[in-house]
């Protein structure tokens, strides 16, 4: 489906923009897409425009192998454009000194919740007011048939996407302010890894480790999870296939620093071995233009960051429309540093093991903090 | 048989002793250059895509980069990191601990499976398919096929646990029971295949001798213990080398079914070079990980030649 969507872009570009530039559109597999594009970029001959998302951009921006388009996206005559793009989002796109594409589509890491269970135990209202709250509330709807909270635990499953809401709320990151050692500290930050150890300890949740993403989201399709953290694109999924009860979407509760939502954002570079720049950058800019960004996006149901068009999206989806409205302003995003989906993995397991019971907040944060120290020294 | 007369004397045919050697030294020749000629490609095969990768490899753990970017000489520093890192080290026990797992556990099924199957005659063709069909499966149809058979949910083991009344078991999650899971996986593949192999050495052992043993009184496991495993020798040796260096190499199973969780209880040596080099851009470290498993490989390859040759 998302190769025919990008032949509709491509054909508009040729009719409305550029009759003679011939575009072949290719996908990358996205299980081993960092290994794919190394592959690609080492051979020379990489793609000229290149969709990447935060999380693997920035090593290969460090690798010199990105175009730096701060010249091009600061062009007066896009300025207009420019401005519709939203400033977090050109945070995570800029970075090391240079501007490394253009923001255009994200998925956000929402709750889905069950709306008859919850309304059922009385708790509709009041489940997401605190973290303490959405404990109680877990623990309430638990039963011999329900779990009460569910959330991705492996890295296998970027894991850490569930996990970010919880910390960025206590004022804490993976890096530092200046990104130079873990920016996990304070005492906020340890008790909100003692919450989520105590919420994956309590017995409101699947065995950890024991479903997958798509097998946790299962559980949720046939109502036998009443709290789910997961991703948006499965909002499709839920519409096509309308589960037997009320359903919407969330975001995880406020914390003592904040109420922040995670999302994970792609921009569209140009590789800096590209014969086409001048193409590419005409091509880019028709790609994330209004109409082009905003049918995309409700094709694929991922997030737009243009904040001109948002009114106009989703009207028939209700549950798109609120994260587009009400959870994407909310977004704090990863720090695109060149090692930041390394420091994810090395700290991840040592969440993983909290999670089944063997550490304390204070430890697993303490062992977090090693490894990712760890992968920024090394 | 009669005379043909061929025109030449007797004294004609015979060659001078110069004239001997120096045709022996043109035949001597001649066959060593067509065997030249025929382990050429090969030759040229193993200088191009082992040898020249090898010591390539080699150069890498002093640099760093090189890939998408120019290397640069780092020294030792790549091996400090790599004998330094707790993964690393974490990497290759799971590995270590896998190997001894599946590789004593796979030999021994194989070679029950393999008696068994030399004393059935009929249906015996069928049987063997059926043994080496999981041998034909790709690690990620295998692994597909065990998310129905171990899944704590509507696997076929649970759900047959559950239906004794007991707990469901987490294989691939727990961390104690994933990479015996994994091995256990393994060996489910590897059986058909080591089954074949030790059949067919099976099928070549001399049977005047097994006669001979069974005249002389001796039982089916003194004649197993005595003569099957003595003349099995030039199998086994084959057999431990080729499995070692498989199974050192333990890669797809894990990465299609755990990722090397949960917690790094299954993460193998080749899982961490893919990630080092290819997920995470660290060519040096990733290098030097990938030149300490072909160094244990053949550590390990010239232990076992050492160990198994012909006593005579």
């Amino acid at each position: 489906m998302e190769v025919e969507f990008n032949e509709q872009i491509i054909a508009d570009f040729n009719s409305q923009v550029a009759p003679d530039v011939n575009v072949e559109f290719s996908t990358y597999d996205w299980p081993v897409h960092v290994a794919e594009l190394t592959t690609l970029f080492a051979s020379g001959s990489p793609p000229d425009v290149q969709y990447l998302v935060d999380l693997i951009y920035p090593a290969f921006a460090e690798q010199g192998v990105l175009h730096d388009m701060t010249d091009l996206v600061n062009d007066p005559e896009w300025a207009d454009e420019r401005a519709n793009i939203s400033p977090f989002a050109w945070d995570l796109a800029e970075q090391q000194g240079g501007t490394w594409g253009v923001p255009v589509l994200g998925a956000v890491y929402n709750i889905f919740i069950n709306e008859a269970l919850l309304e059922e135990a009385g708790l509709l209202d009041s489940w997401d007011d605190s973290y303490e709250s959405m404990l109680a509330a877990a623990e309430a709807l638990t039963n011999d048939d329900v779990f009460g909270f569910a959330a991705r635990t492996s890295a296998a499953d970027f894991a850490w996407w569930d996990w970010y809401p919880y910390i960025h709320n206590a004022g804490g990151d993976v890096l530092s302010d200046d990104w130079t050692e873990c920016g996990l500290v304070g005492q906020d930050v340890v008790d909100a890894m003692q919450f989520l150890i105590d919420i994956h300890t309590a017995g409101v949740t699947p065995a950890i480790g024991s479903l997958d993403n798509q097998g946790l989201f299962d559980l949720f399709a046939a109502g036998r999870v009443a709290i789910l953290h997961h991703e948006t694109p499965n909002i499709v999924s839920l519409n096509e296939n309308p589960p037997g009860f009320e359903w919407t979407v969330a975001a995880a509760p406020p914390g003592p620093q904040g109420h922040t939502v995670m999302g994970n954002f792609g921009i569209l570079s140009i590789a800096e071995a590209s014969n086409n720049k001048d193409a590419a950058w005409e091509f880019i800019k028709h790609w994330a233009s209004a109409p082009q960004v905003g049918r995309f996006a409700e094709q694929v149901n991922l997030q737009v960051v243009r904040t001109d068009i948002i009114g106009d999206l989703f009207a028939d989806n209700p549950a798109m429309k609120t994260v587009q409205s009400e959870l994407v302003p909310r977004v704090q995003g990863l720090q695109p540093h060149p090692q930041i989906l390394e420091a994810l993995q090395a700290a991840w397991p040592v969440a993983e093991d909290a999670f089944r019971g063997n550490l304390t907040g204070e430890e697993a944060i303490a062992g977090m903090c090693a490894a990712i120290d760890g992968v920024l020294a090394g | 048989m009669t005379d043909v007369d061929t025109g030449l004397s007797s004294t004609q045919l015979t060659l001078s002793p110069e004239e001997h050697r120096r045709l022996r030294r043109r035949y001597r020749r001649r066959t060593t250059l067509t065997a030249y000629a025929f382990l050429g490609p090969n030759l040229l095969a193993f200088i191009a895509f082992l040898l020249i990768p090898v010591v390539w490899l080699f150069v890498s753990t002093f640099r760093t980069g090189g890939v998408l970017g120019p290397a640069e000489f780092v020294g030792l520093d790549n091996w400090r990191d790599t004998f330094a890192d707790p993964l690393a080290r974490t990497s290759i026990r799971n590995t270590v601990v896998y190997s001894a797992m599946a590789i004593p556990a796979v030999f021994v099924i194989a070679m029950v499976l393999a008696l068994a199957l030399r004393t059935i005659s009929r249906g015996s063709a069928l049987i063997r398919v059926a043994l080496y069909l999981p041998t034909l499966q790709p690690a990620v149809v295998a692994a597909f096929i065990f998310v129905f058979v171990l899944h704590p949910d509507f696997g076929v083991i649970n759900y047959a646990i559950r239906g004794f009344g007991g707990d469901p078991i987490n294989f691939l999650g727990d961390t104690s029971l994933a990479l015996p899971t994994i091995a256990g996986i393994e060996v489910w593949r590897g059986t058909g295949f080591w089954t074949m192999m030790f059949l067919a050495g099976l099928t070549a052992l001399p049977s005047e001798l097994y006669h001979a043993a069974e005249i002389d009184g001796a039982g089916a496991i003194r004649r197993f213990v005595r003569l099957t495993l003595p003349l099995l020798r030039p199998t086994f040796y084959f057999a431990v080398i080729f499995a070692t260096i498989v199974n050192l190499q333990l890669f797809d199973s894990v990465f299609a079914l755990t990722d090397g969780g949960p917690v790094n209880s299954t993460i193998s040596v080749s899982l961490y070079i893919y990630r080092s080099l290819f997920l995470f851009g660290d060519i040096g470290f990733g290098a030097t990980l990938s030149f300490l498993l072909v160094i244990t490989v053949l550590v390990l390859t010239g232990l076992q030649t050492f160990l198994l040759r012909d006593r005579k």
